[in-house]
């Protein structure tokens, strides 16, 4: 073994650094993100106990029609799971010691932020189904349900609020408390200039919350027209992939700045 | 051949309030040593060194001496403020993920992942590594049988003891089959047993041929373990040499803390041929000699002729740091 040549000690070796040994890197990163927190706190407080405190804050003593009901606590469920991971991997993982080895890995810190994604995307389109099903099982209104409006409005959207949450986790911390401070703290008031439970008003300020165009997916689902007329879809869908993309690339690029202040 | 060429290489932190993680201790310790420095930590400055193929290489150094820092830019996970890292003449700035193939790490102070069993972990490793299916299994419970762990594969890591996470740890340092391996301070915080287990297979795995590099504040195990060892103070390397020097040069600072009944005049003692020099300490009298065993005799000789009677007698091991005050300041040089 002494005598191999330098060339040697690369050779045999598993391909690294194309695009799709890193992908399927990142799904092994997955692997471990769904294995470890699915049942830590953050998951599940923010996937289960907020959307039932939040429920039944916006929705008490009030006459809402079925379809917001069911538009907006798909929207609120899919919007706190999906972005409840993002945020604590990193100060988790700092904190017990395991981010040193896992950086050591041949992947890059993009692989690691797309494995992250895709636990969070994971978590944030099961965890929608729920209300989703429950809710047109309730009013039945499988009959009037789109589901290639809907499903494709769902991946979309867990796949954009879940790159979203990963500028949550960018400041170098080791508490996940901190990072959760600051999650609520955007998060939540996202959640309430959204115009969940209600019919969308598109001349008012709810344009600037990208919910706003998952529910009106979820609410072309079921009605089949968009409150932006008829290209509302197409205005859907190319704003959360927009939105998706910017917050993906932004991520990129300030958790590779902030990584190196983890040590 | 060299598997390893580092030419001036230097981190600098910039301290701030508002620190990340970790360190925070000897971050302020050394702020408060060099106070004319604060705002900038020169953790790594300006050191060159190769480690060749096939040996074990060690940086020896006290707390804050910046091995950890010098690993983390060696393994590609820090990046350099100057210098360059070379590996099996790759440069590491520029392949790093090839790079890391190859490599395995053991950081300090690191943890598994408790919420994982045994395997899982080294699955994951392999994974990242992208080791075949078939492979992982294989090394997996090769590793894990190795190291003792293989009733406990598929428990998870809390479940361990401090010494069976240490040991996974290695076999995740080692599931990539790597040609350089980083073991930053292997034994430190262990039990004797457990030290023993792993300084075994450090000797293993070096005699199969894999290149080790290995951070201690031990001298002992520096000098047990390592071919070659850079002694590093404040962030410099300030003697590099095989161990045997180094062995000299603890010799040479061996002393006796005697406790003694009554006065004793030092000039006397000094005198005596064995004796370098004596200081009076609060209780005892810290005498640093030449030669340990006939000292002793010359001690306890002059205890009997002048009836003084010998309380205590300690042998004295030179601390590291006493060590490197004195090749510092220039007394002797490795
Ligand atoms: N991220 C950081 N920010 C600021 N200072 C740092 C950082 N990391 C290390 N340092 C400082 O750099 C110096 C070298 O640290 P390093 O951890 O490399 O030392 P070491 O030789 O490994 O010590 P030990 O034996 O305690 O592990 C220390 O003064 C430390 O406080
Ligand atoms: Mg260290």
């Amino acid at each position: 073994m002494t005598q191999d040549n330098e060339e040697d000690v690369f050779a045999n070796r598993p391909k690294a650094n194309t695009f799709f040994n890193q992908l399927k890197r990142s799904f092994s990163i997955t692997k471990k993100d769904l294995r470890i927190y699915y049942n830590k706190g953050p998951v599940v407080i923010q996937g289960i106990l907020f959307p039932i405190v939040l429920f039944i804050a916006f929705t008490l003593g009030r006459d809402i029609e079925n379809i917001y009901l069911i538009s907006g606590l798909v929207t609120m469920v899919l919007f706190l799971t999906a972005t409840s991971i993002g945020p604590v991997v990193f100060p988790w993982e700092t904190r017990q010691k395991t981010l040193e080895r896992l950086l050591t890995c041949p992947i890059s810190i993009r692989t690691i932020l797309l494995g992250n994604i895709w636990s969070s995307f994971t978590f944030g389109s099961l965890f929608a189904l729920v209300p989703l099903i429950l809710a047109s099982s309730i009013f039945r209104t499988w009959g009037s349900m789109k589901p290639w409006i809907i499903i494709p409005g769902i991946i979309i959207a867990a796949l954009a609020f879940s790159s979203f949450s990963l500028i949550l986790s960018v400041p170098p911390t080791d508490t996940p408390a901190n990072t959760m401070m600051l999650t609520i703290s955007i998060k939540f008031p996202l959640v309430f200039i959204s115009p969940l439970f209600m019919p969308i008003d598109p001349t008012s300020y709810v344009l600037i919350s990208p919910l706003t165009y998952f529910v009106d997916i979820i609410n072309t689902g079921f009605t089949g027209t968009s409150a932006f007329g008829s290209y509302g879809l197409l205005l859907d869908f190319g704003v959360l992939l927009a939105f998706g993309l910017v917050f993906l690339l932004l991520a990129f690029f300030l958790h590779g700045k902030t990584v190196q202040k983890r040590f | 051949m060299n598997a390893i060429e580092v030419k001036n290489l230097s981190k600098h932190f910039t301290l701030s309030k508002k620190r990340g993680v970790g360190q925070k201790k000897s971050n302020q310790s050394l702020a408060n040593k060099n106070p004319s420095i604060s705002g900038l930590v020169k953790a790594v400055d300006e050191i060159s060194f190769d480690v060749k193929r096939g040996e074990i290489f060690g940086l020896l150094g006290p707390n804050g001496a910046g091995k950890t820092t010098t690993i983390r830019m060696l393994t590609g996970i820090l990046k350099p403020t100057n210098g360059k890292i070379t590996i099996f003449n790759k440069d590491l700035d520029k392949n790093r993920i090839l790079i890391q193939q190859i490599m395995g790490h053991v950081p300090e102070m690191a943890n598994v992942y408790l919420d994982l069993t045994g395997m899982q972990n080294l699955e994951l490793i392999g994974e990242l590594y992208g080791v075949s299916r078939k492979e992982r299994k294989n090394r997996a419970e090769l590793l894990l049988k190795k190291f003792e762990l293989l009733n406990w594969k598929d428990s998870k890591a809390k479940k361990y003891s401090k010494g069976m996470r240490q040991r996974l740890l290695l076999c995740m340092g080692l599931m990539s089959d790597p040609v350089i391996l980083f073991l930053d301070e292997p034994t430190s915080g262990l039990d004797v047993q457990s030290s023993i287990i792993i300084k075994e297979l450090i000797k293993e795995y070096h005699a199969s041929g894999m290149t080790i590099i290995l951070t201690t504040h031990d001298m002992d195990i520096a000098n047990e373990l390592c071919n070659r060892i850079a002694i590093m103070n404040k962030g410099k390397i300030i003697g590099l040499d095989e161990p045997h020097n180094l062995r000299k040069l603890k010799q040479e600072y061996q002393a006796l803390d005697v406790y003694i009944k009554g006065e004793i005049k030092i000039q006397e003692i000094e005198e005596l041929t064995n004796i370098k020099k004596v200081q009076k300490k609060r209780g005892y009298y810290h005498i640093i000699v030449d030669n340990l065993k006939l000292a002793i005799g010359e001690v306890i000789e002059y205890a009997k002729a002048n009836n003084l009677q010998l309380e205590k007698l300690n042998t004295y091991e030179p601390k590291l740091e006493e060590v490197f005050i004195k090749m510092i300041n220039g007394e002797t040089t490795l």
